[in-house]
């Protein structure tokens, strides 16, 4: 199988050490991995913004380079959420691009759906000693239904431990443009969850999701906790948690 | 200009939320009351096989109901008046909130009324209808225990099935105190009953005193010409039955066709808002007394509104209309629990008033409202009505777009953002400068404290910055060639 990765443009720019991570694991499962070299960005900021023509052209894009490959896997359940529900939207009534956005969506998957579906259960490489406690993003978890798999694929890293934090599903106040433009409101929410992180008192938080993770972060640190580490489910997975 | 926004104050959406989340009192009043919204209804919906039932099933038929309904509207509309004239009941038609008044105050003149006892209408709060009696020399009194309260705080409601959630206990206890001229005492919740009861000795004497009742209607039957009413505290069976005029005052969404279809829907309206299988009180009003009754009031008005609503019945977001008013959507919303409702401007606050707002008031009057929002879609799973909240701000967003209501830096900025984005080799090349000019902002820390592209995200966290000053485009293309 010919696997796609699409690094997401928050990755590739914000932390790519996650794109890494997850080459690693998809290259694990034995499947032949590619990194589509002209991939940018999904469009889903100029969706979110109601900015259909500029989402349909950047969606285009992204379907274009990514409709040849057998699967297209995502680290991001956002972003794999704006490919597998938004771009056959934006073409329900298009003869010519439907049917495109329509098989591309039914190839694409977040990466702990693709991992957890494989009929041999990934061996994660990676080990961690201590405890982890999960944020479940939102539009992995209530767009596409991402739950069990991350936890599932956590509990089988060696030394690693899961305490579920209070209302791990609960937003985390990020929401793309959202945290910029209503800076104040998004910092009041996730500030509980950093107190559902405190109160949970694992070693890390993981998550899914980069935009939530870089908010959980950095609002950790600007609150004084320099010791939580905020880390993506697939740098554990893949062992690649160095500081 | 719409004479809704007139009173709408949603175009000061970002500075008011600044106001709110750095008000401490606020926030510990929300802080409370989430998880008791959120855990009582988690609690009832659990429980739903227990009495063989199933809730995605439960909503697809209550959907269907209102669907039912609003795509006929006009028939029903015309059902419900024919049955409730044949009960000896008046029914008024008002278009606006200026018309509701009007009609309110003529029926009370021609009925000789001082005095008017109010069970919770938040069609009433469209229209300051309290203003409005007071203007015109009738004294209105509000009597759900949180309406009655904020009445006494010359405030609005902040949610529409608790409407003084916003306040703390100690705020009750300062304002009884003030408007009950006795002093003051330290209180715990333990006393919440003890203030209950003061309120209701108040009361009491307006309820026996009072000349007409006014409430709303969760629901307006058609095939009876009966208002509905789904209260906890009583008071809406005191109001609607005591005085000589009980006035309805309800939106003309709210009809449904059949006594049957009540039924399915109370099956999910109590549970989503309170986390009751059914309420303390549900009133079937249907016509005036009787001959052969001692009991309920000798003349009943019904003013049927539109101020908005007609105009969304058959466009993109008839959907909204479906709405039950549970507050299900605002009781599970992170950005309703970071504001309380004031910060949205308008009468009706969270997800369901971020969409009726700019429908009701004018979209370019509201032009935050749809975007105050995360995506998160906590609303629209919880919604027992199935309205696709998210979309349907979306639609909103798209709409502004379409009309060029945003700003222009972001319109630009967004177009910008996009020819760039489609244009791999350009955006490789900026993409790398800008990994490199955040490393050195980072300055071998790690974060960015101070990030001039995006202010906002600074002034309450750090950037997190972790590729050393390279994109992971850079560094796969250099481990390619290695």
């Amino acid at each position: 199988m010919r696997i796609a990765l699409y690094v997401t443009c928050l990755v590739d720019l914000m932390r790519p050490a996650v794109g890494f991570a997850a080459l690693r694991l998809l290259a694990a499962t034995g499947n032949d991995v590619v990194v589509p070299p002209a991939q940018t960005c999904c469009g889903q900021p100029a969706w979110s913004a109601g900015n259909r023509p500029l989402a349909k052209t950047l969606a285009q894009k992204a379907i274009a380079e990514l409709e040849n490959y057998d699967a297209v896997v995502v680290p991001s359940g956002s972003c794999a959420e704006q490919i597998r529900l938004t771009y056959p939207k934006l073409f329900a009534d298009d003869a010519v691009w439907g049917p495109r956005a329509r098989a591309l969506a039914a190839r694409t998957q977040e990466l702990s759906e693709f991992l957890a579906s494989l009929g041999e259960p990934l061996e994660p490489p990676g080990e961690f000693a201590g405890s982890v406690t999960y944020h479940d993003s939102c539009k992995g978890l209530r767009g596409l239904g991402i739950k069990a798999q991350p936890r599932a694929l956590l509990g089988r890293v060696r030394g690693l431990s899961l305490k579920e934090m209070a209302d791990c599903e609960e937003c985390c106040g990020f929401g793309g443009a959202f945290a910029e433009n209503y800076a104040d409101v998004s910092a009041r929410i996730v500030d509980r969850k950093c107190e559902s992180v405190a109160a949970a008192g694992a070693d890390a938080v993981v998550g899914g999701d980069l935009g939530c993770l870089l908010n959980i972060e950095g609002r950790l640190r600007r609150r004084g906790d320099e010791t939580t580490r905020v880390l993506h489910f697939a740098e554990v997975l893949a062992g690649e948690t160095k500081p | 200009m719409n004479a809704n926004a007139r009173h709408s104050q949603a175009m000061h959406f970002t500075a008011r939320a600044a106001d709110k989340v750095r008000n401490p009192v606020l926030q510990q009043a929300l802080q409370k009351a989430k998880p008791l919204f959120s855990g009582k209804r988690a609690k009832a919906m659990a429980a739903l096989p227990d009495d063989g039932l199933e809730f995605e099933a439960l909503r697809e038929a209550c959907a269907g109901i209102r669907d039912r309904a609003l795509n006929d509207l006009d028939v029903w509309l015309e059902i419900f008046e024919e049955n409730a004239r044949a009960r000896g009941a008046e029914v008024l038609w008002a278009r606006d909130g200026g018309e509701i008044c009007d009609l309110v105050i003529d029926v009370a003149r021609r009925h000789g009324v001082k005095k008017v006892t109010k069970s919770k209408s938040m069609l009433s709060e469209e229209a300051h209808l309290n203003d409005a009696l007071a203007a015109a020399g009738i004294e209105p009194v509000e009597t759900d225990l949180g309406e009655y309260i904020i009445q006494l705080a010359g405030e609005a409601p902040s949610h529409i099935i608790a409407p003084a959630v916003h306040k703390t206990l100690q705020e009750v206890e300062a304002l009884f105190a003030e408007k009950h001229g006795r002093p003051q005492a330290a209180r715990t919740s333990a006393d919440i009953p003890a203030l209950a009861k003061e309120a209701r000795g108040v009361l009491r004497q307006h309820f026996l005193s009072a000349d007409m009742g006014i409430s709303g209607a969760n629901f307006l039957i058609a095939e009876t010409g009966t208002a509905t009413l789904v209260t906890n505290e009583g008071n809406g069976r005191m109001v609607t039955t005591l005085p000589r005029v009980h006035v309805v005052i309800t939106g003309i969404e709210k009809v449904v066709p059949t006594l049957q279809d009540f039924a399915t829907l109370m099956r999910l309206l109590p549970r989503s808002a309170t986390g009751q299988t059914i309420s303390n009180y549900v009133s079937l009003l249907t016509g005036t007394r009787a001959d052969d009754e001692s009991e309920g009031p000798t003349k009943t008005v019904f003013i049927l509104v539109d101020n908005g609503r007609a105009d969304v019945v058959g466009s993109h977001y008839q959907d909204i209309l479906r709405c039950i008013r549970c507050g299900a959507c605002m009781n599970h919303c992170p950005v309703y629990f970071s504001l309380g409702g004031h910060a949205y401007g308008w009468v009706y606050p969270g997800p369901m008033g971020s969409v009726l707002t700019p429908l009701y008031t004018g979209i370019e009057n509201a032009l935050d409202l749809p975007h105050a929002s995360t995506g998160c879609r906590q609303c629209s799973s919880v919604c027992p009505v199935r309205i696709p909240l998210p979309e349907l701000m979306h639609g909103l967003r798209q709409e502004q777009q379409r009309r060029g209501l945003r700003p222009w830096g972001e319109r630009f900025g967004l177009r910008a953002w996009a020819w760039i984005a489609g244009r791999p080799t350009l955006y490789r090349a900026l993409t790398r400068i800008a990994a490199r000019y955040l490393n050195w902002l980072a300055d071998g820390e790690g974060r960015i404290r101070l990030f001039g592209f995006a202010p906002g995200w600074t002034t309450a966290r750090d950037l997190p910055v972790a590729g050393g000053g390279k994109t992971f485009f850079e560094q796969y293309a250099a481990s390619k060639r290695d």
